[in-house]
């Protein structure tokens, strides 16, 4: 386990003409906020109501990125960008030896009206994947404290993978995934408590994201 | 050759709703699931026996050709709200229902290591 971090994310849609200069503008203020760890990148096209750019930001705790948000907001409010949508929260990621070349996070709201014993089962099938698919190298489950966007966001699930084929390919096929995890998701299913759309966002990274 | 899943749905229906369920099931629901690719194996009523004042349990299973092919066929289904509205007026004739995924046996450990 690592230390407990103070965690951002931005999900942003940016007209295809201005997404190189706001993804550059975004960088520059992630290389100067003072988080732990960081990622500004164009979102991968397989990703699923994930954004064009992908914000990621981890401070050793909440002052931080209160030092800096307003300055991120600001570049937000460009000409050009559509639509933001975000997390903050706190958590401890877990980590095998070696780190993933692709950062993966997943949104995600639970129906208000879920009882606690339900959205605790919930929480413990999302944190046992990993035992059962072996290209995801490091992973992070936790519990929103504030939302940007529409969407009144409670979780986020995040995951280093192997690469993007170890997303697409084992993370998708296992049984756990489809046979267990995802009667959560599935409105199909009487088990469903996740009702709202996902935002299913990943990109490749060059270093590691969640330790 | 991929493994085979199956989606088996299996209900309590109210007393006497047995009939009334398989023929709205089979009327209403079933065509939409063979358009997203399911392939309807058997609908089976325990005690074969249509009550009129007690429940019936009814086992329907479709199959799809593979993992891949599941994931195409729910992820068709679920942008529909109709599809969730479906379920929850046909639950006025049920008193329990639950939908599982499955595979053969035979097929567990390459379905686990993702081998097609």
């Amino acid at each position: 386990m690592s230390p407990v971090t103070f965690n951002v994310t931005r999900l942003l849609d940016v007209d295809a003409e201005r997404r190189p200069a706001v993804a550059d503008e975004l960088r520059a203020l992630a290389a100067r906020s003072g988080a732990l760890r960081r990622v500004v990148a164009p979102t991968d096209e397989r990703s699923r109501n994930g954004g064009d750019l992908l914000v990621h930001l981890r401070f050793a705790d909440e002052s931080g990125w209160r030092a800096v948000e307003s300055e991120f907001d600001a570049v937000a409010g460009r000409p050009g960008v559509t639509r933001v949508t975000g997390v903050t929260y706190r958590g401890e990621p877990h980590r095998r030896p070696v780190s993933g070349t692709v950062y993966r996070t997943l949104l995600l709201r639970v129906a208000p009206d879920t009882p606690p014993q339900t959205a605790a089962r919930f929480e413990d099938e999302l944190r046992a994947m990993p035992r059962y698919v072996d290209t995801i190298l490091s992973w992070q489950l936790s519990r929103v404290e504030s939302t940007v966007g529409p969407t009144a966001w409670t979780h986020v699930f995040e995951q280093e993978f192997t690469d993007a084929d170890g997303l697409m390919g084992p993370y998708l096929m296992h049984p756990i995934h489809w046979a267990v995890v995802d009667r959560w998701f599935d409105p199909e299913c009487t088990d469903v408590i996740v009702r709202d759309r996902v935002a299913h966002s990943f990109c490749a990274v060059d270093d590691p994201v969640l330790s | 050759m991929a493994a085979e899943v199956f989606v088996v749905d299996r209900v309590v229906t109210k007393p006497g709703q047995a009939r009334r369920f398989v023929d709205r099931y089979l009327a209403e629901y079933a065509p939409g699931a063979v358009e997203r690719g399911m392939t309807l194996r058997s609908v089976l009523v325990s005690p074969p026996i249509w009550f009129d004042d007690r429940p019936n349990t009814v086992t329907i299973t479709w199959s799809l050709p593979s993992p891949l092919a599941w994931w195409q066929m729910t992820w068709k289904g679920r942008p529909d709200p109709e599809l969730g509205r479906w379920w929850t007026q046909i639950d006025e004739l049920l008193q329990e229902r639950e939908r599982s995924v499955a595979a053969a046996a035979d097929d567990v450990e390459a379905l686990c290591r993702m081998e097609d």
